[in-house]
């Protein structure tokens, strides 16, 4: 099994990414720079957290037309599993994979700080692993990750089940003072149709040894044991 | 009286980098068959309504505030101003 | 302004005849531009190296001491870290987000040009009072420049700290300080040793920038007016990010030899400086130069300070391989010259030799001896009036939680992200210093930047000392072991002799406690003239301390919030009656005076060693220094973060005779509140009477959610823990609300 973390220009997170995958999840992880990544030689992808390109215009648009996510249309297609990460959702977002936008902050400012997230959906190839309703601790960092969808967009992922985390206080309650950015319905992550594709503003790799959580936790484990684990054939991934 | 609207557009000077254009304009467009494309700057754009008695008050009223408000800084910015009719 | 080579140089008459000595003849006017940057106080502190000799350069842990671009120390493992601080302060005055964008710019170069892995990144600031608009404005957009900068090249900023005062108003302090990884082994030196090797500029284009309108005598050199040229550099993180990793992968490659990065004084102060420090010379075509205008004259390039530009030395077998690395990373590369057996500096343009200079004259400048006199305002400063005790201690003490200098600084650190790098273990807001793991590996770096100015500027030896002391006991409270620092002195002019007596008063402050407590200074920087030029006002002397520790294993680590009911609260080391300078007798009564905390070596150094033996075995449950506000502010914060209460008697806490007041808010040095689990009680006695260390219980956490200080019995200060916190929280975010 093999999962390519792939490094764009101005990626930032991907070492950390491929630091916990080898040394925490135990599974062989690759970096793959942008011009050579091709689909056929890994089971799995991860686009990582960072400013590629600088965010220049506006974050993830330039990287969204590199030669890489060509084929990581194809994974998609094929069913493999495709994990954006921040700026990897944005990466997502702007091509085409993942529905929706997104915007600054509403407070205008980077907002570095741990969140409290629901798990809405535990049938993705990357949450089964976790249980609905369950309460994660994960940070987030970032300058645009305010989710945007129209009404109609919006009415869509939740009738699909496509919402995958939204932001909660600790017990769960997604209420409007635990949303730090302006997202619209507290959304956090989100997946294709096929629950193979997912995106998520907050950091799993940042998140998944109790070293760095403060209070002994390491939820973004969840996300990545999940995959290996779809991987092995052990799950079925499916939104509904 | 009456609603004038001016366009103010705040860039970095010529004579200053701008790193956000030339990777828009390096990595973006010359990457994906726009070649032809020569410069790119990039700025921020502001649409202000401003209420005056006449389109000379409300070019200096805005003048005088994207000055004094500092919504531009003049050591590193340069900061143009459009009349863009009445509302 | 005199004239060398035909040009207006900004040096004395004096130094002008002595580079025509040197030289044995009249220099043209680009070896005069040359010699003009290179003999500049930025360049060379021709001011005050003679001063800093005297600073401890060596010690146990210390691999390259200063000379070279970073210092470098050993933390174990086969790893060094690279650290150095710089400041940015007059651009930042004028253009604060490029200012301290840039500066963040120049920091990560200095540490990369190392070869190490840039990891982490501190930013002590100072500006006027949070009161003032303009000081908010500035407060913000350095800060978004910091952040943007730092945020876009995936280095945390874990660390900082912000004074607030009004001698910073129009001369705020921007300084920022980088740490860098590395094997032992796989450090490169600035330095070109090898004739015969290849000199590669990389990175951006040379231009105009930087440039200040030097007249000839018969013509202009710049083609556009100052007017229409900026003054501050635009910063380009996306650039230096992938010049970050293009560097780091080239130096694997083997074939770099060298590395130093372009900063001030540009192309001239780069390969002058590696040249002398390898002992050899080069000889450059700067018609190779990539240039962003096609017109720039050979002054111009040798003279450009264009960001984002690196020099490497190549070994031209590898070239091909470095070549490699550049074009994967789209950044442009040109060899410009080569290492010459000969030391000096011969540059080409077009094939024409156009200067040609020893490298000695441009790398080792002659020193500038100043006087220095010891200034009035300090008589009457020491000696003021006791102002009267408040009636109201409680309200006393909220006051001075909402006040600038020690309210929460959240607001600023959540725009930096200080979590990238999966090394950030101990955070922003939870301790007194930040610790970094090594990825792994079973330990990691504390980091801390400190520096009271107002202390300073009663009393400059003790402050300077001071600040080393600080910085030390925030490592050690972490339960890390500091090992060496590197100091930004920020002055004002130095021609003025109490100016200068400050500076050397600091140092020599400074050098004592290094001394003292075995802490090397492996680096460092000077800003002067951070003075208003209409008032003639300057800065109070801040001579901002960075320190590094080193903490193994990890879990010996300690944070600050108090952690169970229950548990006991001590205090280590006797209060004094110190009023001169603190925050309570600033905020409180408006006062400035009086006679600051004194300095014992030996107090300082039996504390230090208390706290870590008693962390290392594993008795520390929190800790936490004292510092501005005294012991009271000091339990408060413990409270405030953790959400504990406090119950504490504090009647054996005073050494001397001393109002309620003094006792609460004296800053009074070598002290730390602790807490521990009271089965630990006996064992932690044990070792504050072997190493003669004062100790007391002083009180227990509780959940009632108060915080009660008492004295004899009687209570001195009783608050909500939930106002104290929305006391300290709120002052920041309401202040930077709306701009």
């Amino acid at each position: 099994m093999k999962i390519a973390v792939i490094q764009f220009p101005g990626s930032n997170c991907d070492l950390d990414t491929v630091y916990v995958l080898r040394h925490v999840i135990n599974v062989d992880a690759e970096l793959v720079w942008h011009r050579e990544f091709k689909a056929d030689a890994y089971d799995a992808v991860v686009l990582p957290g960072g400013f590629s390109y600088g965010d220049a215009l506006r974050a993830g648009v330039i990287a969204a037309y590199s030669p890489a996510m060509k084929h990581v249309k194809e994974m998609a297609r094929e069913g493999k599993p495709v994990l954006g990460i921040c700026n990897g959702f944005q990466i997502l977002v702007e091509a085409g994979l993942l529905p929706g936008a997104l915007l600054r902050n509403v407070t205008l400012t980077f907002i570095c700080k741990w969140v409290y997230l629901k798990l809405e959906n535990d049938r993705t190839a990357f949450t089964w692993k976790g249980r609905r309703g369950q309460v994660l601790k994960m940070p987030i960092a970032h300058n645009e990750g305010c989710y945007f969808n129209d009404e109609k967009g919006l009415r869509e992922l939740h009738d699909n089940g496509q919402v995958v985390f939204r932001y909660s206080n600790a017990r769960g309650e997604v209420v409007p003072e635990a949303n730090p950015n302006g997202s619209l319905d507290n959304i956090a992550g989100i997946c294709n149709l096929e629950g193979n594709v997912l995106g998520l503003m907050p950091h799993p790799e940042r998140a998944s040894e109790p070293i760095l959580s403060g209070n002994g936790s390491h939820d973004g484990r969840i996300i990545f044991e999940s995959m290996v684990e779809f991987l092995r054939g052990e799950a079925v991934a499916t939104a509904r | 009286m009456g609603t004038y609207v001016l366009e103010v557009v705040i860039e970095n000077k010529p004579t200053a980098r701008d790193p956000e254009g030339e990777t828009i304009l390096r990595d973006l467009m010359h990457r994906n068959g726009f070649e032809m494309v020569r410069n790119v700057r990039t700025g921020k754009y502001l649409r202000i309504e401003v209420e005056a008695g006449s389109s000379e008050e409300a070019r200096e009223i805005v003048f005088r505030m994207c000055n004094d408000l500092r919504i531009f800084n003049p050591v590193i910015h340069a900061c143009s101003i459009k009349e863009a009719g009445r509302k | 302004m005199p004239l060398l080579g035909n040009i207006e140089v900004d040096l004395t008459e004096e130094e002008v005849e002595k580079v025509r000595k040197i030289l044995g003849r009249e220099p043209n006017p680009v070896e005069a531009g040359m010699i003009d940057v290179m003999w500049s106080e930025h360049c060379s502190y021709k001011s005050s190296r003679p001063v800093l000799r005297i600073l401890p350069k060596e010690g146990g842990r210390v691999v390259v001491g200063p000379g070279y671009d970073a210092g470098v120390v050993d933390v174990g493992g086969g790893y060094v870290a690279v650290f150095k601080i710089e400041s940015h302060n007059h651009p930042s005055a004028i253009d604060p987000y490029n200012g301290a964008a840039t500066g963040i710019g120049g920091i990560i170069r200095d540490i990369l040009c190392m070869g190490a892995r840039p990891i982490a990144l501190l930013d002590p600031l100072r500006f006027g009072s949070l009161r003032s608009p303009h000081s908010r404005w500035l407060l913000k957009y350095v800060v978004k420049g910091i952040g943007d900068y730092g945020n876009c090249t995936g280095i945390p900023t874990v660390a900082g700290e912000v004074e607030f005062d009004e001698s910073f108003e129009r001369n705020c302090l921007v300084n920022v300080a980088c740490v860098g990884l590395a094997r032992r082994g796989e450090l490169v030196l600035a330095r070109a040793d090898k004739p015969g090797d290849l000199v590669v500029l990389v990175g951006g284009a040379t231009g105009r920038d930087g440039i200040h309108g030097v007249t000839f005598a018969s013509r202009t050199l710049t083609g556009k007016s100052e007017e229409e040229r900026p003054a501050v550099q635009v910063g380009d993180p996306f650039t230096k990010k992938l010049i970050i990793e293009a560097t780091l992968e080239a130096v694997r490659t083997g074939a770099v030899h060298g590395l130093k990065d372009l900063g001030g004084g540009g192309l001239t102060c780069a390969s002058s400086e590696m040249s002398y420090k390898g002992g050899k010379g080069m000889e450059l075509e700067i018609s190779n130069v990539h240039l962003r205008e096609p017109d720039l004259t050979p002054f111009e390039i040798m003279l450009s300070e264009s960001q984002e530009r690196m020099l490497f030395i190549v070994d031209p077998k590898g070239l091909d391989k470095v070549a490699a690395v550049m074009d994967k990373y789209g950044l442009p590369w040109r060899v410009i010259g080569k290492v010459i057996e000969k030391e000096e500096i011969i540059v080409k343009f077009r094939g024409e030799v156009v200067a040609r200079l020893p490298t000695k004259i441009l790398a080792d400048p002659p020193v500038i001896y100043r006087e220095a006199g010891r200034p009035r305002y300090l008589d009457e400063l020491l000696n003021i009036e006791v102002p009267p005790m408040p009636k109201d201690l409680s309200a006393t003490l909220m006051k001075l939680l909402s006040s600038e200098n020690i309210a929460s600084k959240e607001w600023i650190y959540q725009q930096y992200d200080h979590e990238v790098g999966v090394r950030s273990v101990l955070k922003c807001g939870e301790g007194d210093a930040a610790v970094m793991r090594i990825l792994g590996e079973d330990r990691g770096i504390a980091l801390s930047s400190d520096c009271n100015s107002r202390h300073c500027y009663l009393d400059p030896y003790g402050g300077g000392a001071g600040a080393v002391a600080e910085a030390c006991r925030n490592i050690a409270s972490v339960g890390a072991e500091p090992i060496a620092i590197v100091d930004c002195l920020n002055f004002g002019n130095p021609e003025k002799p109490e100016v200068f007596w400050q500076f050397k008063e600091v140092v020599r402050g400074i050098a004592d406690m290094c001394n003292a407590l075995n802490v090397p200074c492996v680096g460092g920087n000077v800003s002067f003239y951070n003075e208003d030029e209409v008032t003639g006002r300057a800065v109070k002397p801040s001579p901002v301390v960075v320190a590094l520790g080193v903490i193994e294993p990890l879990s010996r680590m300690v944070t600050m919030p108090f952690k169970r009911q229950g548990d006991e609260i001590l205090m280590i080391g006797e209060t004094l009656r110190e009023m001169g300078g603190t925050e309570y007798y600033y905020v409180i009564h408006g006062v400035e005076g009086g006679k600051p905390p004194s300095v014992n070596f030996e107090r300082e150094k039996r504390s230090l060693r208390f706290i870590l033996e008693a962390a290392r075995k594993g008795l520390l449950k929190a800790a936490h220094d004292c510092s501005k506000g005294g012991l009271a502010v000091a339990l408060a914060l413990m409270s405030v973060k953790s959400g504990f209460g406090v119950e504490a008697e504090l009647s054996c806490v005073a050494a001397e005779d001393m109002r309620l007041d003094e006792l609460l808010f004296s800053e009074t040095h070598s002290r730390f509140i602790i807490s521990a689990d009271s089965s630990h009680l006996e064992d932690i006695f044990q070792i504050a009477r072997k190493l003669e260390v004062p100790l007391s219980r002083i009180g227990v956490v509780c959940e009632d959610g108060m915080f009660t200080l008492k004295f004899r019995g009687e209570p001195v200060i009783s608050c909500g823990v939930e106002d104290m916190t929305s006391a300290w929280r709120s002052t920041l975010p309401n202040a930077m609300r709306g701009g």
